[in-house]
């Protein structure tokens, strides 16, 4: 009846204590990872996927190609060793040998047949096999360590799209695995879920054996807690920190992290079906004042949905210069002719987008007040977001879109269709010159392909004024002072243990 | 009975607003929280008529300006913000969206929440039960969800937040009253009002409401500061209130990632909401003791029990 | 006693149903998870593949049939995400979520009874301003803030603590502090309220008038009158931490359940949702429990 009867009753388990084992930093050649969010899945087939990516990718599963991120080697061979075209539509890997997966078994052409038809499989939903998607591809192994891939319609990039297959052994189930195996240097040793997954090297990768011996993954949302963490010694790498956060120059580095932002309008609907009100947004938006200030200085205005690496980016385009009477005038002309011009529209954007998103998109939907639009900004969280991006469309209110797109696969393949074709998903544009533009790039092969990625970009960017495209950005990676390593475009999808070494 | 007779038994000597400003003055705190309190709500009424637009207005060149400083006019005195846009005059434009948020959500969960809780403490088992149990859905009933569905379903606006905080709030009210219902319709004075026959109503307005409304007073007040925060949580998770609207939640939300440059951005909109929430608070307890008639002598002999 | 158990469990038995429905079906309102599972690029096969894999393509009857029958069989499903019982996602989280709530309530109450019962008693002194300004300071700001100033101030600056994660008990002194200072704001203002009224009330003023001179004996007999809304209050805020502390466990990368629910909520990955909920349910259901029987105890007249 007491007092401390109440106390008792009411606290369910005084007497339980937190686990208190400790659990070392930073171990002899161990180095730990703070990433933005925890990882859902550690399954190789979505290893596309940045955070996910970025545990796995060549660090447990391996691929046949790799791309050269840090020179401008191009495709690169990893488990290929060589590659060449037998026919148009026929390719021959020659893989290769002596290679072991980390439960012992060897590696062959089966094992990669496997893995292609798992992500193909309808038992798991794999989203590696959204760049197979609509292309026939047959994979025939030719012996153990030799293998034909046969495409239609032909694939002159696939030495670059095979760069995406992680390769899994062929016992593999198809369902997700939480225990991947791959042919990398290290293998998941241990995941604590919701607090930290590590990885140990292997003694018997066929590759040189990388510095690091142990990386420890840890999960930081808050970018802040992020830098704090390596600040303190806690943490030796976070990929990813905010512009603003990045101050100290001796730990942290800015690297073109692949994604452009831009706002995506619906040339269906009035005002925007009319091309000097899309010319007008473009004139009105001062992107030089952002640089800087609300984004960082590394940021550049883009001219293409892709980044300046991607093949085929063309340099003559110049990004619009701000001029507000020149805006001012098209709208004008535009209202003389009956275009609808003061018709309210939404700009959506998505909160936590990018560092600074909010503050970016009230600072456009101001700039376009001031020339004589009738925008109203409306941040949405990610489903939300995700609805006004993709088809079909929200009805009502026109829109932009603020939306940010990642593409550090270098050929502009992987966005173009998605985002201008006429049945791409995020297009808001129905133009069959672009669509043939689009097709005809997307077969051609070498200097060809050059020329009409780059004739594609001149279209999108000077004929129609596809878009608002804003800024290539950049991403900010703290690293601490024990161990060196430097961020690349590829950083954002994937960090590679073995590009880290210790001071 | 002696709490009763207290109450009724009271000095005439000074009209009802007098004796309130003098008992206010006898506890300095609550005098100058009051005073506070009154200037936030000035703000909330008549801030975003005078100030709304000079609040809008971006400044790149302002952009974070620090405090104190005086060269781009009075305005700029807290600083500016990430677009340059001067803190003071979001602060105040602000207040009118945070005080309707927070007022409003209070406002509707004490009233459903007493409501029911004085039905639930004064009526049969059943009635009791029945509410028991909603108020056990609503308490298990996840905010955030609640609060992603509105965002979802609804448009982010200051009304839809008032309901998805007022939701939320409602079981502690009612808890709070059932229980205190329970216990006060024990006392022998309102025993005794129910043998001569008194209605139910006239029990509850009379006798029991005025007993259990300093309780209710002091956890509205906190409750009034518990809504602001949660409103500033909902916003540091991105689902609360969205730009271009503004509260002050928001406010620090959005400058916490300013935090080590410039700390202004996140502290000013911070140290209002702390002031206005101690502001309520120490009113709240000073309404404690002049709402009760056997505490009340302590302020109308002056103060002299205040150090 | 028994009795009423068995009923309070019937009724929460029911209520939980009825928060099962309302968020089984609210929930899919709000979108669909392929669109958010896969990336946006994605092609409509794959979406189309996604939701025949989870049930999602059947009419919202058919797939609540399912998830009551599975239920019944005590399969909470799998979570959308993470490719895994949702049951054992909760259950991990759980564990962090509930060891936080029980430290952190067992020092507020503690804390808050001992520290508002003084300020009661020493009403108007230095101690009592200065009890209730400090509690107030701390319980007023936003706890993000605070959150983010103090690994500013403690890890980076200091260097005496860690900045964030789990591992060893220097790792819970930050959060639990964080979490410490709301609930003992206002439960400490609830004791000193309560503690007020109660020594004014007529017993104890009639104990004192016959000369109890035993300061220890009024204390416990005035506490444990001024005890009911206080533990109103604390059943609250207990309540509210099981709920999973979402912003402190969001900063500190704690594994807990508000982490988990948010994560789920923004993700829409309903299975996880419903087995959180489920599982927090429980555990006010039994804290409840606790709660009913130390009315009890403290008022007889509530036990008929």
């Amino acid at each position: 009846m007491k007092t401390t009867n109440l106390t008792a009753g009411l606290v369910l388990a005084a007497a339980m204590v937190p686990a208190l084992s400790g659990a070392a930093f930073a171990q002899d050649k161990g180095v730990t990872i703070v990433l933005s969010e925890e990882l859902d899945l550690v399954d190789p087939c979505m290893a596309t996927r940045s955070n996910i990516g970025r545990v796995v990718l060549q660090n447990i599963s391996e691929t046949l190609t790799e791309l050269d991120v840090r020179g401008d080697k191009g495709v690169m061979p990893r488990l290929a060793e060589s590659w060449d075209m037998v026919d148009d539509n026929t390719w021959r890997f020659n893989l290769r040998q002596g290679v072991k997966f980390s439960d012992g078994t060897a590696f062959d052409a089966a094992d990669v047949i496997h893995s292609f038809e798992r992500t193909q499989s309808d038992a798991n939903t794999c989203e590696i096999s959204r760049y197979y998607e609509g292309i026939d591809l047959t994979f025939t192994a030719v012996d153990d360590n030799t293998l034909d891939i046969k495409s239609v319609p032909a694939q002159p990039i696939m030495p670059l799209l095979i760069s995406l297959l992680t390769i899994v052994p062929s016992e593999t189930a198809m369902e997700f695995t939480r225990d991947p195996i791959g042919t990398g240097p290290y293998t998941l040793a241990e995941w604590n879920v919701g607090q930290n997954i590590t990885l140990e090297r292997r003694d018997d990768y066929w590759g040189e054996a990388p510095a690091v011996e142990t990386a420890t993954y840890v999960f930081r949302s808050e970018p802040a807690v992020r830098a704090a963490m390596v600040a303190a010694g806690e943490a030796d790498i976070a990929p990813s920190i905010s512009a603003i956060e990045a101050s100290n120059a001796a730990t942290d580095a800015s690297y073109p992290n692949s994604e452009t932002t831009y706002l995506r309008i619906d040339h269906g609907t009035a005002p925007f079906d009319d091309l000097r009100v899309r010319q007008a947004l473009n004139l009105a938006i001062d992107r030089e004042a952002f640089i800087g200030t609300i984004l960082s200085e590394g940021v550049i205005p883009a001219v293409a949905i892709v980044p300046p690496s991607t093949l085929g980016w063309n340099p003559d385009i110049a990004a619009p210069t701000y001029d507000l009477e020149r805006a001012k005038e098209l709208l004008a002309e535009a209202a003389a002719d009956g275009v609808p011009v003061d018709t309210e529209f939404l700009v959506v954007g998505r909160t936590g987008n990018f560092p600074g998103a909010t503050e970016v998109y009230e600072a456009i939907t101001s700039m376009l007040g001031d020339a004589g639009f009738n925008a109203r900004l409306q941040m949405v969280e990610v489903a939300e977001h995700e609805q006004f991006y993709s088809r079909p469309f929200v009805d009502g209110t026109p829109y932009l879109v603020g939306a940010q797109h990642d593409n550090s696969r270098g050929d502009p393949v992987f966005s173009m269709f998605f985002k201008y074709h006429s049945e791409g998903r995020q297009s808001g544009i129905m133009d069959p010159k672009l669509d043939a533009l689009i097709d005809s790039a997307t077969a051609a092969t070498g200097d060809e392909r050059v020329a009409l990625w780059q004739d594609t970009f001149a279209y999108l960017h000077d004929e129609i004024a596809s878009d608002g495209l804003l800024f290539h950005m950049v991403g900010f990676a703290r690293v601490g002072e024990n161990v060196n390593f430097t961020p690349t475009i590829a950083t954002n999808g994937a960090l590679q243990l073995a590009d880290i070494t210790f001071n | 009975m002696s709490e009763h007779v207290a109450a009724t038994v009271r000095p005439h000597r000074k009209t009802v607003f007098g004796r309130f400003i003098s008992m206010l003055w006898a506890d300095k705190f609550a005098f100058f929280a009051t005073t506070f309190l009154l200037l936030v709500v000035l703000c909330a009424l008549i801030g975003p008529s005078l100030l709304e637009d000079v609040a809008g207005k971006q400044n790149l060149r302002a952009r974070n300006a620090p405090p104190f400083v005086l060269d781009r006019g009075w305005v700029y005195f807290l600083g500016g913000d990430a677009l340059g846009r001067p803190l003071f005059a979001r602060i105040v434009v602000a207040a009118q969206n945070t005080m309707m948020v927070a007022a409003g959500a209070v406002a509707l969960s004490i009233t459903i929440g007493a409501t029911l809780g004085l039905i639930a403490g004064y009526l049969g088992r059943w009635p009791s039960e029945i509410i028991m149990r909603f108020a056990d859905v609503i308490m298990s009933f996840p905010s955030l969800l609640l609060a992603v569905i509105v965002l979802y379903i609804l448009e982010p606006s200051v009304g839809n937040l008032i309901i998805v905080l007022a939701i939320t709030r409602i079981p502690i009210y009612l808890r709070t009253t059932r229980a205190e219902v329970l216990e006060v319709r024990e006392r022998m004075f309102v025993q005794a009002a129910q043998v001569m026959g008194a209605s139910s109503g006239r029990i509850i307005f009379r006798h029991i409401l005025p007993m259990i409304f300093p309780t209710l007073v002091t956890i509205a007040t906190l409750d009034f500061a518990f809504v602001m925060l949660a409103e500033s949580a909902l916003s540091f998770l991105g689902i609360g209130i969205q730009p271009p609207e503004i509260t002050w939640g928001l406010m620090v939300s959005q400058g916490r990632q300013y935090l080590t440059s410039a700390w202004w951005l996140a502290f000013w909109p911070g140290l209002i909401i702390i002031l206005t929430t101690m502001s309520l608070n120490l009113l709240s307890s000073w309404m404690r003791t002049a709402l009760d008639p056997t505490q009340r002598w302590r302020l109308e002999i002056g103060g002299k029990s205040n150090d | 006693m028994k009795n009423r158990i068995g009923q309070r469990a019937i009724s929460s038995l029911i209520s939980l149903f009825g928060l099962v429905i309302l968020v089984f079906f609210l929930s899919r309102l709000t979108g669909d998870p392929s669109a958010l599972f896969l990336p946006v690029d994605a092609s409509e096969s794959m979406r189309e593949n996604f939701r025949e894999l989870h049930g999602l393509n059947d009419p919202l009857l058919v797939q609540f049939g399912h998830y009551v029958g599975d239920l019944l069989r005590g399969d909470f499903g799998d979570s959308l995400r993470r490719a895994r019982p949702a049951l054992d996602v909760v259950l991990e989280a759980f564990v962090w979520t509930l060891q936080l709530a029980a430290i952190t309530m067992t020092l507020v109450t503690i804390a808050a009874i001992v520290v508002g019962s003084i300020a009661a008693f020493k009403v108007g002194s230095l101690f009592d301003r200065a009890a209730s300004l400090l509690s107030l300071i701390g319980a007023s700001a936003p706890d993000f803030w605070i959150a983010i100033v103090a690994i500013v101030v403690f890890s980076l600056q200091l260097g005496w603590l860690p900045t964030s994660g789990t591992g060893t008990v220097w790792h819970w002194v930050l959060p639990i502090t964080i979490l410490f200072l709301r609930p003992f704001g206002l439960i400490l203002q609830v004791v000193r309220g309560s503690m007020l009224t109660a020594l004014g009330s007529a017993y104890v003023k009639t104990a004192r008038a016959k000369g109890v001179k035993n300061n220890r004996l009024i204390f416990v007999h005035t506490l444990r009158n001024a005890m009911l809304p206080v533990i109103t209050v604390i059943g609250d805020q207990a309540a509210a931490l099981l709920n999973g502390a979402v912003i402190v466990e969001t900063i500190f990368g704690f594994p807990g359940v508000g982490k988990l629910m948010i994560d789920a909520i923004l993700q829409r990955d309903f299975n996880v949702i419903l087995a959180a909920i489920m599982v927090t349910a429980l555990a006010i259901f039994i804290m409840n429990l606790l709660i009913d029987l130390a009315y009890a105890i403290l008022d007889p007249r509530i036990r008929t």
